[in-house]
């Protein structure tokens, strides 16, 4: 696996793309290591699905290149095609075949013949644990099992490239974890995998995650790294969890006119607060009982990806205001 | 042409499974060839009422005579002009004769008689039958009465008239063949168009251009299945023609098989066409009624293509189904060979050709 002459799966190098007037993609780089995980995260529109289709070759970059698995996109497409695999944001299979008969159909499309479509066929039933459902047709599975069975076709010529675009989205946890659990398994065998998602703990566990806002590549980097970024929680400031009995949203209110609070997010129950300066947690939670007449406990925390992106956010869309006629 | 053999599979595993394709494949070609088997166009026992105010044998007999051309079919007798008429508007009768009262005295006296003959003008056919049917009562009747008076033996002009083919004029001779051409059109136009259409609509084409399928591949391995669904629909409504129907093939079936391949092939490019900018399968519906339209209406199938305006002849020449028509006309109805046909195939090619050549540029555009 390592001969290859790049150690990146993936390079991507100021690719943009245009809809008419519509600027779907700005300026975005990235790169990702063989093996590695790359989870896309962003709001919808942000230009996740834009930017996969044009890794796949299906779409055009307006300006800037890039390489997957070593070979340029679009220049390459034909050749760059036997090497990736792609589960695309809609379900994309054939509801009226069953299990069986659609992975044989992606199998031969990729030229598989005789005893090795069978073994493939078998090694990818394997893999997702569709054995039980080999005869039945696609329309009638549940969104799990659809998605196991899209990643199962996309497997069938051994893509050493995987591109997934929100792959768990409207599934159930358990179908969830066992997903990412196939992805872990492909990881670890050499396969690069790019994931968009908009679940945290899923961006939690990729080597690397990269945020796209408003068609821009916000931010790129490890997830541990991006939770010490210094725009996240700049110098002075802290952060805080604040529980009230009364429910979150009974403080919230009050909490975003405090002074001293910066910046307020629900999380479950609780509230996470950015504090400039430094006000004791047991003053926060003084002026917060006041407003809420219930008890509030308030405790130190350390920023989560959530906070990163979130904060990331606003820091962009306030420079975005700011610049008056700020070209784009 | 790579994929080709398993998009070749797939769409035939999903045509077989596709219960309301086949359905509407067999069901629609045997319910209107039934329809039109038994449909006859010659104009038949005209519902007519009679006025007869001469009440003598001669008056009784000349009704016979209107009775005997099995055109006229006396249901009534009215007592008026004005209940005639009455009648007509009513829609209870198309036709009505009068006869006046001193029709017996004038033929004796051998000076002219007048019948009055009223037709329903509402429905050109049936008039128009009908009153070639009356003047020939009356030319036959005035014809014998001459003969007599000048004891002339015979007319110094004969016409004998000899319909080649259909010596019956029947009608299922003639619409049969004009509605195989037409059946072919939905399986081969709207039925091929929406299986490409149901690809981008349902987002599997998009999986499909990630894999190394070629466009030729795809095309052709989603097209070919349309191409022999099509032609089993031909080789059934045939086999239904000539048996239920007794509509016999005067020419040579293979050449009618072999042929039909080149208009099928025309319909599976309209098909490209029709599905090549269509987003939806209704978006495809409404680009191929722009095509089946005037298939029907102009192609020689409902109005025989002497009665189209210059302009609409030209229209005519361009689809494929006016091309097919006379082809299968010609060899079903008057035994036609190949050497009579061929520039009817040479259009058809020449037509696929096109369409091909108009659905390649439209297609690059939505897989680029
Ligand atoms: N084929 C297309 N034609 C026109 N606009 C498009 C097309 N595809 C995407 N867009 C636009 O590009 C932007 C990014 O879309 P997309 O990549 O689908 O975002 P995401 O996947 O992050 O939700 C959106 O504004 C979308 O409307
Ligand atoms: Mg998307």
């Amino acid at each position: 696996m390592n001969s290859s002459p790049s150690e990146f799966g993936i390079e991507v190098r100021g690719v943009s793309r245009d809809f008419g007037p519509v600027r779907a993609l700005h300026d975005v780089s990235l790169s990702v290591r063989r093996g590695e995980i790359y989870g896309l995260l962003g709001p919808n529109g942000s230009g996740k699905s834009t930017l996969i289709r044009i890794l796949c070759g299906i779409l055009a970059p307006t300006a800037g290149s890039a390489l997957v698995d070593g070979l340029p996109v679009p220049g390459e497409s034909e050749a760059v095609r036997q090497r990736i695999g792609y589960v695309p944001q809609r379900f994309s299979l054939y509801h009226d075949l069953t299990v069986d008969e659609n992975l044989a159909f992606f199998a031969e499309i990729y030229g598989l013949r005789g005893a090795r479509k069978r073994e493939r066929q078998e090694w990818a039933i394997a893999l997702a644990h569709l054995e039980p459902y080999r005869q039945r047709l696609a329309a009638h599975l549940s969104g799990g099992w659809k998605q196991r069975l899209a990643l199962a076709a996309s497997l069938m010529h051994e893509p050493r490239v995987l591109f997934l675009d929100e792959p768990t989205a409207g599934i159930d946890p358990v179908a969830r974890r066992e997903l990412w659990n196939l992805l872990f398994e492909l990881a670890g065998k050499g396969v690069t995998l790019v994931v968009t998602t908009h679940y945290m703990d899923e961006a939690e566990r990729c080597g690397t995650v990269g945020y796209l806002y408003l068609s821009r590549m916000l931010v790129s980097g490890r997830p541990a790294e991006l939770l010490r970024l210094p725009d996240v929680t700049p110098r002075g400031m802290r952060r805080y969890e604040a529980e009230c009995a009364a429910g979150a949203a009974a403080v919230m209110g009050s909490a975003r006119g405090l002074a001293y609070v910066e910046d307020v997010t629900i999380f479950g129950n609780a509230l996470h607060l950015l504090v400039d300066g430094a006000p004791e947690p047991a003053r926060i939670a003084r002026d917060l009982e006041a407003a809420a007449s219930a008890p509030v406990q308030v405790r130190p925390i350390d920023p989560s990806l959530e906070d990163v992106f979130v904060r990331l956010t606003k820091l962009a869309s306030q420079a975005e205001a700011e610049p008056a006629g700020a070209a784009r | 042409m790579k994929g080709f053999r398993a998009i070749l599979r797939k769409e035939a595993i999903q045509m077989a499974r596709d219960e309301g394709t086949l359905r509407f494949a067999i069901a629609v070609p045997i319910f209107q060839l039934c329809l039109f088997g038994v449909i006859d166009t010659n104009v038949k026992h005209v519902p007519t009422v009679v006025y007869d105010q001469s009440r003598t044998v001669e008056s009784r007999s000349l009704i016979r005579d209107f009775e005997n051309t099995a055109t006229f079919d006396v249901k009534r007798f009215a007592r008026s002009r004005a209940e005639m008429r009455e009648e007509i508007v009513a829609g209870r009768v198309a036709t009505a004769i009068e006869i006046p009262p001193d029709y017996a005295d004038r033929r004796a006296r051998g000076v002219p008689a007048d019948v009055l003959v009223m037709i329903d003008g509402s429905d050109a056919n049936t008039s128009g039958q009908a009153l070639s049917a009356a003047n020939g009562v009356a030319l036959s009747h005035s014809i014998e009465e001459l003969l007599a008076r000048t004891g002339g033996e015979d007319l110094p002009l004969r016409v004998f008239p000899q319909i080649l083919f259909n010596p019956d004029s029947r009608s299922a001779n003639l619409l049969i063949p004009g509605l195989v051409a037409i059946l072919l059109t939905f399986s081969g136009t709207v039925l091929a168009a929406f299986s490409i259409v149901k690809e981008r609509e349902r987002g599997t084409l998009e999986q499909l251009m990630v894999t190394p399928v070629s466009p030729v591949g795809l095309v052709l391995g989603k097209l070919i299945p349309y191409l022999a669904l099509g032609f089993l629909q031909l080789i059934a409504v045939l086999a239904i023609m000539t048996t239920v129907f007794r509509v016999p093939i005067h020419g040579n079936i293979f050449l009618l098989l072999g042929l039909s391949v080149a208009y099928l092939f025309a319909l599976i490019c309209m098909a490209l066409v029709v599905s090549a900018s269509a987003a939806t399968q209704i978006e495809a519906m409404q680009r191929a009624q722009a095509f089946l339209l005037p298939s029907i209406m102009l192609s020689g199938y409902v109005f025989p293509l002497s009665s189209l305006p210059e302009w609409l002849r030209v229209v005519a020449q361009v689809l494929p189904a006016t091309h097919f028509i006379a082809i299968s006309r010609g060899i079903i109805i008057r035994g036609a060979g190949f050497a009579d046909l061929w520039p009817h195939v040479a259009a058809l090619l020449i037509i696929s050709a096109l369409l091909v050549l108009a659905s390649t540029r439209a297609f690059r555009k939505t897989l680029a």
